[in-house]
C-alpha cells in the first residue's frame, strides 16, 4: 500500500487499510455492515493516534480546519444533489 | 476568475467494483503505475451513517505538485507558505451509498490555495438509462481558481488610486490590470491543461486496477500489495 505521510505509522496504517478493504469488499459492498464498520475501529484508533502528531507537526491540522470551514457549504451542495 | 472542466465517462465494470477501485487507486505503483506522483495516502476518518447507511471517508494524499518548479520558485514565500517542498496535500472526501447506487467524491488541495485552488468533484453512479448492471457512469467536474491575480490586482489597485488622484489618467492602471489578469489566467490554464492530462492517466490507472480486480478479486490485489511492500521501498518505483 502507499506509504503513510508519517513513516512511523506505516505498519499500523497497513493493518488498518487491509482491514478496511476486506470489510468494504466483503461486507459493505454486499449490503452487510451498513450500520457500522466497527471491526476496524480499534485499528483505526491506533492508526489515528499515531497520525495525529504527524498532522500537527506538519501544520496539516490547521489546513484541515480551514478547508472544513470552506467545505461546509460544498458538502451541502454535494448532498443536496442526491436528496 | 474561474475555469471549469467537465467530463463524462462510462466504465465497463459494475458499480461496487468501481468504488473499490477508487479506494485502491493509489495503493501501489505495481498495481497502478499512473500513481507514481502520489507520495502518501492516509485515512483521517471513516464512518457509516446509521440512518442512511452511507459510508463517509476522508483521506489525505501527498502528491508531487502540479505546478512546475519554475513557477514555484517565482512565487513569493507568503503565497507558497514558505515551504520549499513541492508536494501538495490533497484532501479527499467521499460518500458511498450502496442502496441508492452512487458515490460522490471531492478532492481539493490544502496548501498553495493562495496560488491555485483546484477542486475536483466526481459522481459515480449506476446508469439510469439502460439496464446495464455491468457499467458505471462517472461525471468529473474540476474547478480551477487562482487568487494570485486578485491579490496583485488589489495591491496595484491601491497604488493606482493614488496615482489617479495625481494624474487623471488610467492608462497605467489598464496595463497593470491586464498583467495581473494575465498571470492569473496563465496559472489557471497551465493547471487545467496539466489536469486534463492527469484525468486521462487517472482513468487509465482506474482501469488497470479494475482489470486486476476482475482477474484476481480483492484477495489477489491484497496479496500483490503485500508482496510489493515486502520487496521494500527501494524497489518501488517513485
Amino acid at each position: 500500500m502507499s506509504q503513510s505521510l508519517a513513516p512511523e505509522c506505516n505498519e499500523v496504517k497497513e493493518r488498518y487499510d487491509t482491514c478496511f478493504l476486506k470489510w468494504y469488499s466483503e461486507k459493505y459492498l454486499r449490503g452487510m455492515g451498513t450500520t457500522d464498520n466497527n471491526e476496524c475501529a480499534a485499528l483505526f484508533k491506533e492508526y489515528n493516534s499515531c497520525l495525529k502528531g504527524a498532522l500537527k507537526q506538519r501544520g496539516i491540522d490547521k489546513l484541515l480546519d480551514e478547508a472544513r470551514e470552506d467545505n461546509r457549504e460544498n458538502d451541502a451542495t454535494l448532498m443536496g444533489k442526491k436528496k | 476568475m474561474v475555469l471549469t472542466h467537465t467530463t463524462s465517462h462510462t466504465y465497463s465494470h459494475p458499480f461496487p467494483t468501481v468504488t473499490l477501485a477508487f479506494f485502491l487507486r493509489y495503493c501501489s505503483p505495481q498495481l497502478n503505475p499512473f500513481a507514481s506522483h502520489v507520495l502518501s495516502t492516509d485515512t483521517i476518518s471513516s464512518h457509516v451513517d446509521r440512518d442512511t447507511g452511507r459510508l463517509h471517508t476522508t483521506r489525505i494524499h501527498l502528491k508531487k505538485s502540479r505546478l512546475p518548479p519554475g513557477v514555484m520558485k517565482l512565487l513569493p514565500s507568503s503565497l507558497t507558505g514558505g515551504t520549499t517542498d513541492k508536494a501538495s496535500y490533497i484532501l479527499e472526501t467521499s460518500i458511498v451509498d450502496m442502496r441508492e447506487g452512487w458515490m460522490a467524491t471531492e478532492s481539493r488541495n490544502l496548501n498553495f490555495v493562495g496560488v491555485l485552488s483546484v477542486v475536483e468533484r466526481q459522481l459515480y453512479a449506476v446508469p439510469k438509462t439502460k439496464p446495464a448492471a455491468d457499467n458505471t457512469d462517472v461525471e468529473t467536474r474540476v474547478v480551477f481558481r487562482s487568487r494570485l491575480g486578485e491579490r496583485i490586482r488589489d495591491r496595484l489597485g491601491q497604488a493606482q488610486a493614488q496615482a489617479e488622484a495625481a494624474v487623471n489618467e488610467g492608462g497605467g492602471g489598464f496595463f497593470a490590470r491586464l498583467g495581473a489578469r494575465g498571470v492569473q489566467r496563465s496559472i489557471e490554464t497551465l493547471a487545467s491543461t496539466k489536469t486534463q492530462d492527469q484525468l486521462g492517466k487517472s482513468r487509465e490507472g482506474m482501469c488497470m486496477i479494475l482489470e486486476r480486480l476482475r482477474q484476481t478479486g480483492i484477495m489477489g490485489v491484497l496479496e500483490l500489495r503485500k508482496m510489493a511492500s515486502q520487496r521494500g521501498p527501494a524497489e518501488v518505483a517513485r
